[in-house]
């Protein structure tokens, strides 16, 4: 399931407005900006625009994550309901002593469990929850985005960066450990 | 009244002892904090990164000279082997005089994010065969993989033959289109790229969700009903405190490792057709001639059996055995029934097949 066409229309406008306005507020205020600002703002003010490009597209994948996770709400209750309608026809009566309470316990978790079971091994499950995850991870990597524009703008390393360490390391252990067996055949 | 609702004394009585159970379960249970799940003495011969080779006190006299080496899962911690000493692999195999060492893989962190299989399996699992064959003066161990750890020593075993002797497979992920799970199906759909290229590791909160929709309703529900209504016997209060820490303990799987395991297995097919790829070198199954001993569960709801069972029609080993039984995938390895039956069969074809 994608968005309706006409709302993938008055997003992209909405978008293209957000970001046209964006670039020229930007550019108009660009030198009082940098004016105004000293210090560690100074590069705060000129990356700024970078916070609204992030949080106009991030609007943009909220839609698509509130979607995805409408949908998921909906086939847990859809689920949910189907399991009671079915424990009521096998249970219809409220049981009033021990033995017909466990046995209708029983009853209850056997029916749940594999409507639900049913449910999480569908396609149309899967298919939508790894949607539903893909659209959580483009909202984070625009939270992402932000983080290290802050991060920057206080001379401070980014994930970009790190990862760029971690990268290094990562390849500088391997050499190591290459060489360290080429000298422990050697040394044998 | 002739509608008045009549309600059996003894429901009621139960409902309150229940009630009453619930009042007392901080006196009578253990905080998991307070539980230590390493049982069975051992010390830790050999580490590397996050990673830590242990090696068990023996308990008897040693039977055989061929240690085994045991590659837990990259999901939870290697503690369910050994969790409780009347349910304890790893105590089971040392009674019978096995040498047994452990590879835990620790709690990776984002500076592990671009570890993969070859760094697993040609890095920590090859480091540690190593040096149990040297500590032990073997020329060849024994390995045995369980879960995901039996997918690194199906990999290790195609790639490293020649220093393995005997392998044992427990519920190993191997052909992942034939795998009927929850896991199997969520895992297909994953974009795994886009995953790994934003978190970097696979987060341990997304671990836990494909852990709570297997069996929603019998773990979420009546095993905690369950624990309450038992909670004056003792030894359940125990195992069943053991147990959740244990579940609870899911450390993050390293981003490549999980991109390359999710693609080459789950959603490509790679490994059951020899058209996967680690370090460079092609992994094919022909390459495992060693005795070959795999374990399957039937009501295994993580790996199930039909994903398991292909590796023993794929090797080119003449010894070989599948076992498979009527429980769960823990219930295989930490169970009542696991020390009755699964590990007298293991044991004994282990130790036919070791050196003496």
């Amino acid at each position: 399931m994608s968005l309706p066409q006409d709302m993938k229309k008055s997003l992209a406008n909405y978008k293209h407005n957000s970001l046209f306005w964006t670039d020229l507020l930007y550019l108009m205020s660009n030198r009082q900006q940098s004016l105004a600002a000293t210090g560690p703002f100074r590069k705060f003010a000129i990356n700024a625009k970078n916070i609204s490009t992030e949080t106009i597209e991030m609007n943009e994948d909220m839609t698509e994550f509130n979607t995805r996770l409408s949908t998921y709400y909906k086939q847990l209750t859809d689920t949910w309901n189907e399991a009671q309608k079915e424990y009521s026809r096998k249970v219809p009566e409220l049981p009033n002593d021990t033995e017909h309470m466990e046995a209708s316990k029983r009853i209850w978790i056997d029916i749940y469990e594999n409507y639900f079971t049913r449910l999480f091994d569908s396609a149309d499950f899967a298919e939508n929850f790894g949607k539903l995850v893909t659209s959580e991870l483009e909202v984070a990597k625009h939270w992402n985005n932000m983080a290290s524009t802050f991060l920057e703008s206080a001379n401070m390393p980014t994930k970009k960066e790190m990862d760029e360490v971690y990268k290094e390391l990562h390849s500088l252990r391997k050499r190591v450990a290459k060489l360290e067996k080429i000298a422990n055949k050697e040394g044998t | 009244m002739a509608n008045e609702l009549k309600i059996d004394p003894r429901l009621m009585a139960e409902f309150i002892k229940l009630n009453k159970n619930i009042f007392d379960a901080p006196n009578l249970a253990k905080s998991l904090e307070e539980i230590d799940l390493e049982v069975t003495p051992h010390e830790v011969v050999y580490s590397e990164g996050k990673v830590r080779l242990l090696h068990f006190s023996p308990l008897v006299e040693k039977q055989i000279k061929t240690p085994l080496v045991i590659a837990y899962a990259l999901i939870n911690r290697f503690h369910i082997l050994d969790i409780h000493p009347k349910k304890s692999w790893v105590r089971h195999l040392l009674t019978q005089g096995i040498d047994v060492y452990l590879i835990d893989w620790g709690t990776p962190t984002q500076i592990n994010r671009h570890e993969g299989f070859d760094d697993y399996v040609n890095g920590y699992m090859d480091n540690c065969v190593d040096f149990v064959r040297k500590e032990s003066s073997s020329e060849k161990i024994s390995l045995q993989g369980y879960c995901t750890g039996g997918t690194l020593s199906t990999v290790y075993s195609a790639l490293h033959s020649e220093k393995i002797k005997n392998l044992v497979l427990t519920a190993p992920v191997i052909d992942g289109r034939r795998d009927s799970t929850v896991v199997s199906n969520l895992a297909k759909h994953m974009d795994v790229d886009k995953l790994v290229d934003t978190l970097g590791n696979m987060p341990p909160e997304l671990m836990y969700y494909v852990f709570s929709i297997l069996k929603p309703f019998e773990q979420g529900f009546e095993k905690y009903l369950n624990f309450f209504k038992n909670i004056h016997d003792k030894e359940y209060v125990e195992n069943f405190i053991r147990v959740e820490k244990w579940v609870s303990d899911t450390p993050p799987i390293p981003g490549e490792l999980y991109r390359q395991w999710i693609k080459d297995v789950y959603q490509e097919n790679l490994l059951i057709n020899n058209n996967m790829y680690v370090g460079g070198r092609q992994v094919s199954l022909k390459n495992i001639a060693m005795p070959l001993l795999t374990q399957v569960a039937v009501g295994d709801h993580l790996v199930s059996p039909e994903c398991s069972m292909p590796i023993h029609y794929a090797v080119s080993s003449q010894d070989k055995m599948l076992k498979i039984y009527p429980t769960g995938h823990v219930g295989m390895i930490a169970s009542s029934f696991s020390q009755k039956k699964v590990l007298p069969e293991f044991a004994q074809w282990l130790t036919e097949r070791s050196e003496k």
